[in-house]
């Protein structure tokens, strides 16, 4: 009991700093927050979709071609963000993507999408091909809805947490690929972190924490009303 | 449909390799020699190492603790406090410890800013324990009991027991666990750039601050450093895994011989 105590505190005690000014919620700009919240929404999504059509093909396919494929996929999780970013600038440079949105969020997408394959492909092997096997007869529509979305909404909640953690922590992907032009609450807040107002950056850390934690538990809720709903239907 | 979803996947994931192609044609022209002879880079990279092997090292002896000791005692409430740090961006983290070390609230030991680094560290581990815990806590759950039990029968010391029933059992999650960490903290900007000092700085954050630089804009040296810390940790990986293949491939097959 003393050693759980122990553990809980060592984990708690650094959000002590979060109680030591009271936060000030006006001070955002509520342009960047939504903008922010659009491409968590987009990036999610594509997410979610490519990890699961890819661990999903990876799942059934005889290709001789899948060891290549999976090395592939797994690589980019081995080489440093920066740097790769660092050659991305060069290649978005020369395409005119630098300073534009989409720019942006194709290089949060390569920063996101190998954890997102990885837990979704660990996801898919932990439920195992003989479950699986089972909805193949149903059509892949059906097969989402009432299989796939219910089996893997841990997953998918997991995913979507990674996601937009990673993104609410990238302020030099942002700042390198946007060029200055497209901002996310995490370029607006860096200026407060490196200045002296703590009220101002205390509020920008809440909003930073509180926005993945309402996400993730609100996709919580959403999962087990959807599980509840297809039961009812179901039976 | 599915095909071309893992085109696209397929697409996303070459963008990779043809952004370090890229980034090697950045760095041509460097001299390399002036590179190696120039002290900020080298102790650039001295601190690095320190910080990435302090930072990876401590968080996989934490956090594959943490998982056993979990997952073998059954503490639901501890398995679920741990995961709050993964809620935090590195940013907000670092700010969390920044607050938390400044002035006075550092209990005189250490200031958040100070050359020694042990702020940024100490972030790292928060916010990756939970990670390690997360990969170790999926193989725990799926090691078989069984070792466990076959050691204790045969009286073995506890430590005898970690090393024959689950160490082997670990070895690739740890081994995967402690690249993607060092990739992702060894050339990071956010976290030290906020609780690190103006000298000497951590690699990425003194390649990016160079490379945005008006002073610098012309120069190849943060793509060089950029390329060769790649090559370094893309071998490392390479070589780490070829030296444990054949015990990997045993361990899958479940023979031991």
């Amino acid at each position: 009991m003393i050693r759980q105590f122990f553990i809980v505190c060592l984990v708690l005690f650094p959000f002590i700093g979060l109680f030591r000014a009271s936060p000030d919620f006006q001070a955002s700009s509520q342009e960047t927050m939504l903008q922010t919240i659009g491409l968590i929404f987009v990036l999610a999504l594509v997410n979610v979709w490519l990890a699961f059509t890819l661990a999903w093909w990876l799942m059934w396919t005889e290709s001789r071609l899948k060891p290549w494929v999976e090395w592939l996929v797994f690589l980019p999780l081995f080489i440093p963000l920066l740097a790769s970013l660092f050659g991305m600038y060069l290649v978005f440079a020369e395409v005119g993507l630098i300073g534009s949105r989409i720019g942006v969020g194709l290089a949060l997408l390569m920063a996101t999408l190998p954890y997102s394959i990885r837990l979704a492909y660990n996801g898919m092997y932990v439920i195992g091909r003989p479950m699986l096997e089972q909805s193949l007869g149903l059509p892949p529509f059906k097969r989402i809805l009432y299989v796939l979305i219910p089996l893997f909404s841990g997953s998918i909640r997991t995913i979507i947490l990674f996601t937009t953690v990673i993104l609410l922590s990238q302020f030099a992907l942002v700042q390198l690929i946007g060029a200055g032009l497209v901002s996310t609450v995490t370029t607006d807040f860096y200026q407060t972190y490196a200045g002296n107002d703590r009220s101002r950056a205390l509020t920008n850390t809440w909003m930073l924490i509180l926005l993945p934690l309402i996400l993730y538990i609100g996709l919580g809720g959403l999962s087990t009303w959807f599980v509840r709903r297809l039961k009812g239907r179901l039976s | 449909m599915l095909s071309a979803s893992v085109l696209l996947t397929i697409a996303v994931s070459l963008l990779s390799v043809v952004s370090l192609l890229f980034l090697a044609q950045g760095a041509r022209g460097t001299d390399w020699m002036t590179l190696w002879m120039d002290e900020t880079w080298r102790d650039s990279l001295g601190i690095t190492l320190y910080v990435v092997l302090a930072s990876t090292c401590m968080s996989l002896l934490i956090g594959t603790w943490l998982a056993r000791t979990v997952s073998f005692r059954q503490w639901p409430f501890v398995s679920r406090v741990l995961r709050l740090p993964m809620f935090v961006p590195h940013i907000a983290a670092a700010y969390l410890f920044l607050i938390l070390f400044s002035g006075q609230s550092g209990g005189g030991w250490f200031d958040a800013n100070e050359p020694h680094y042990v702020t940024v560290i100490l972030t790292y581990v928060w916010k990756e324990v939970p990670f390690v815990f997360l990969m170790m806590g999926v193989t725990y759950e799926q090691v078989n009991q069984g070792y466990r039990d076959m050691a204790r029968t045969l009286q073995l010391s506890p430590v005898q027991q970690f090393r024959h029933a689950e160490l082997p059992f670990l070895i690739k999650p740890l081994l995967d666990t402690f690249w993607i960490l060092t990739a992702f903290i060894s050339f990071a900007y956010e976290v030290p750039s906020l609780l690190g000092v103006t000298y000497p700085k951590l690699l990425g954050v003194l390649a990016y601050d160079r490379l945005s630089t008006g002073l610098y804009l012309e120069s190849s040296e943060p793509y060089a450093v950029a390329l060769v810390w790649t090559v370094f940790v893309t071998g490392g990986v390479v070589v780490s895994y070829m030296a444990t293949h054949r015990l990997r491939r045993r361990i899958e097959r479940g023979v031991r011989r």
